[in-house]
């Protein structure tokens, strides 16, 4: 169990308290709703040698590497700003050999994160990247990329990869309480599997709601309130990419950065605006709305498609029928208490 | 005869015929899943459409922006992890998934990780992300082109195709029996691999190319099929489907692209 301390903070006491250098840092999101807010606060605070952790990278993987905060970044996807005549951030590290990529597939990456969660030392993926170069082709993981052992019942062979346990998870979800439970729905992706894996778990959310919401519908948690370190209300937390039931992606800022991410200078002067020179989230959206007029935003605002809701009731919440006798054995209260005496059950 | 197409209507087309009803298709982004919206509504209603972050059953509104995109339909019948996307592909229950290419050689292995040195590469390109374990076992997988190269050897082996050619792929004991790439579609034609060499062969040539043309980009002999045909033409129900749902695509990426920057700034002008 955490500590019972209050775990609501900003987004700079969290990274500041839970993320530091040298880190095994993972991005807990998947292509939808990054973590933008709190990328950001890592790459404000400068933290440097980290090893970075990413499903699929997107424009967060870019601007972590483009801020020079990576040395090594496991993944299994990166962006690439502008086709074959641009780049990427992550593009000009490998080639100025101030980055190193350890390749996995989807499954493989996601396998390390389901092993790390569930406290095994590896896990059994699928065979067929034996015949690729991702198996082949290593770089800082060296034999510890992928193992083969041969199955104890079926005598195959069978390809491994080992667990990873990263320091610290940095994961933006729709909704959460005061505590952590953490509530998330839509693209389930690997989202639970990477912060549950960590070992400190940085959560924030649209909105902290109070626990009655979770408690009726604890289906949607994916990260449980015990295993959270820090709760960060962030709204927009996410923008520019988007989370369901809150807002769509931001064409135009997702636009503005992809134009900007295909050289070095250009994603620099992007950051300068946009990291750098927004302290928070709240000076973010400031200077957004201070540029652009608040049009854009209102435009990207979901409407409403609730869930039906799933009933979590049942015939009723106690021993007790509405005449006072204890449902199994028919008496009261007053009938047992004397039964007890009588069968001489109790102690004086 | 029908109305006037674009090149980038006929590819959506050529690769949503690939997709036959009640079968259960992974879909990948851009022109993937404007054909799994357009084989689902004329040609394959009981198509179960699947991505691999676990949306799966679902009915495209809108064209997707990415794999994990649930703000483009409206709700969905299956919401699963991207681990269980994976098992359910090994254990063999998807029938066909699609894949973007960078290099192909002759026998349909697939790069889309780096060109050059991968370890200080001249261009990087995405990775494998699901592509490597899906076309291991999904029953066939479609590869589109748009982009991309022929190669006589790939600087990178990211996808597996039929690795040596002949039985190479079957008799390394990886892989599902009958599993592999089961076409190739570029903006010049459509590709398929013979069933005893596995070398790929051109099938289907689009409107205004040449067989020449084709040969001028494959570093080696291409085969040819007997039966060469041209891709079919387009029919008005196909084109206005493909044009009200995904008019960006039909406009192809240049295009679309340099029309959506303009317009973004003409609103940043305006605003």
């Amino acid at each position: 169990m955490k500590e019972p301390a209050d775990k609501i903070m900003t987004a700079q006491d969290a990274i500041s308290r839970f993320v530091r250098d040298g880190d095994h840092l993972v991005i807990g999101n998947y292509t939808v709703g990054s973590c933008a807010e709190l990328v950001y606060e890592v790459i404000r605070q400068d933290k440097k040698g980290l090893t970075l952790y990413s499903q699929s990278g997107i424009f967060d993987v870019e601007v972590l590497v483009g801020a020079g905060c990576v040395g090594k970044l496991v993944t299994t996807y990166v962006l690439r700003a502008g086709g074959k005549k641009g780049g990427s951030a992550v593009e000009r590290a490998l080639i100025a050999g101030t980055v190193q990529i350890e390749d996995y597939t989807n499954f493989d990456y996601n396998a390390r994160m389901v092993a790390g969660m569930h406290g095994f030392s590896f896990m059994q993926v699928l065979e067929g990247v034996m015949a690729t170069d991702l198996f082949r082709k290593r770089s800082f993981m060296g034999e510890d990329k992928f193992r083969v052992i041969k199955c104890p019942y079926t005598g195959k062979n069978i390809l491994t990869v080992p667990a990873a346990n990263p320091d610290v998870c940095i994961v933006h979800v729709q909704r959460s309480d005061k505590d952590g439970n953490a509530q998330y729905w839509g693209a389930m992706g690997s989202v639970a599997a990477a912060a549950l894996a960590s070992k400190r778990i940085i959560v924030s959310c649209e909105e902290i709601v109070e626990h009655d919401i979770i408690q009726s519908s604890p289906h949607l948690t994916i990260i449980p309130a015990y295993r959270v370190d820090a709760v960060v209300e962030i709204p927009w937390g996410a923008h520019p990419t988007e989370v369901l039931g809150y807002y769509n992606i931001d064409p135009f800022m997702y636009g503005l950065f992809m134009m900007s991410d295909a050289t070095a200078d250009g994603l620099k002067s992007w950051m300068d605006e946009w990291i750098y020179g927004c302290v928070n989230r709240a000076a973010y959206l400031d200077r957004y709305i201070g540029r652009f007029g608040s049009e854009i935003l209102d435009g990207i605002k979901a409407k409403a498609y609730y869930s039906a809701p799933a009933n979590y009731g049942s015939a009723f919440t106690t021993r007790w029928d509405r005449d006072g006798r204890e449902r199994f054995m028919g008496l009261t209260m007053e009938e047992l208490e004397k039964t007890f005496q009588e069968r001489g059950k109790l102690y004086e | 005869m029908s109305k006037p197409y674009t090149l980038q209507e006929l590819l959506v087309i050529a690769v949503a015929k690939e997709i036959h009803d009640y079968e259960n298709v992974i879909l990948g982004v851009g022109l993937p899943t404007t054909a799994g919206a357009l084989a689902k509504a004329l040609y394959a209603p009981h198509a179960t459409l699947m991505m691999e972050s676990g949306i799966i059953d679902f009915k495209p509104l809108l064209p997707l922006n990415h794999i994990a995109d649930a703000h483009s339909c409206r709700g969905f019948s299956y919401a699963t992890d991207l681990f269980s996307a994976f098992t359910m592909t090994y254990r063999g229950f998807v029938d066909v998934c699609f894949l973007g290419v960078g290099q192909i050689d002759k026998y349909g292995n697939v790069n889309t990780t780096a060109i050059g040195d991968y370890y200080k590469p001249t261009m990087r390109l995405p990775g494998s992300g699901g592509a490597a374990d899906f076309i291991s076992y999904a029953k066939r997988t479609v590869l589109t082109m748009l982009g991309g190269n022929f190669v006589g050897k790939l600087d990178y082996m990211t996808s597996p195709g039929y690795l040596e050619g002949g039985d190479s792929r079957e008799k390394s004991g990886l892989f599902p029996k009958g599993s592999g790439p089961s076409m190739l579609l570029t903006t010049k034609g459509v590709f398929r691999f013979d069933a005893e060499t596995k070398e790929i062969y051109l099938s289907q040539i689009h409107p205004r190319v040449s067989i020449e043309d084709i040969k001028k980009e494959v570093p080696w002999d291409l085969k040819i099929a007997h039966d060469l045909s041209e891709t079919p033409r387009p029919t008005d129900e196909e084109i206005e489907f493909i044009r009200n749902f995904a008019p960006a695509q039909s406009a192809g990426r240049e295009l679309a692209l340099e029309l959506t920057v303009a317009n973004m700034m003409r609103k940043a002008k305006v605003i």
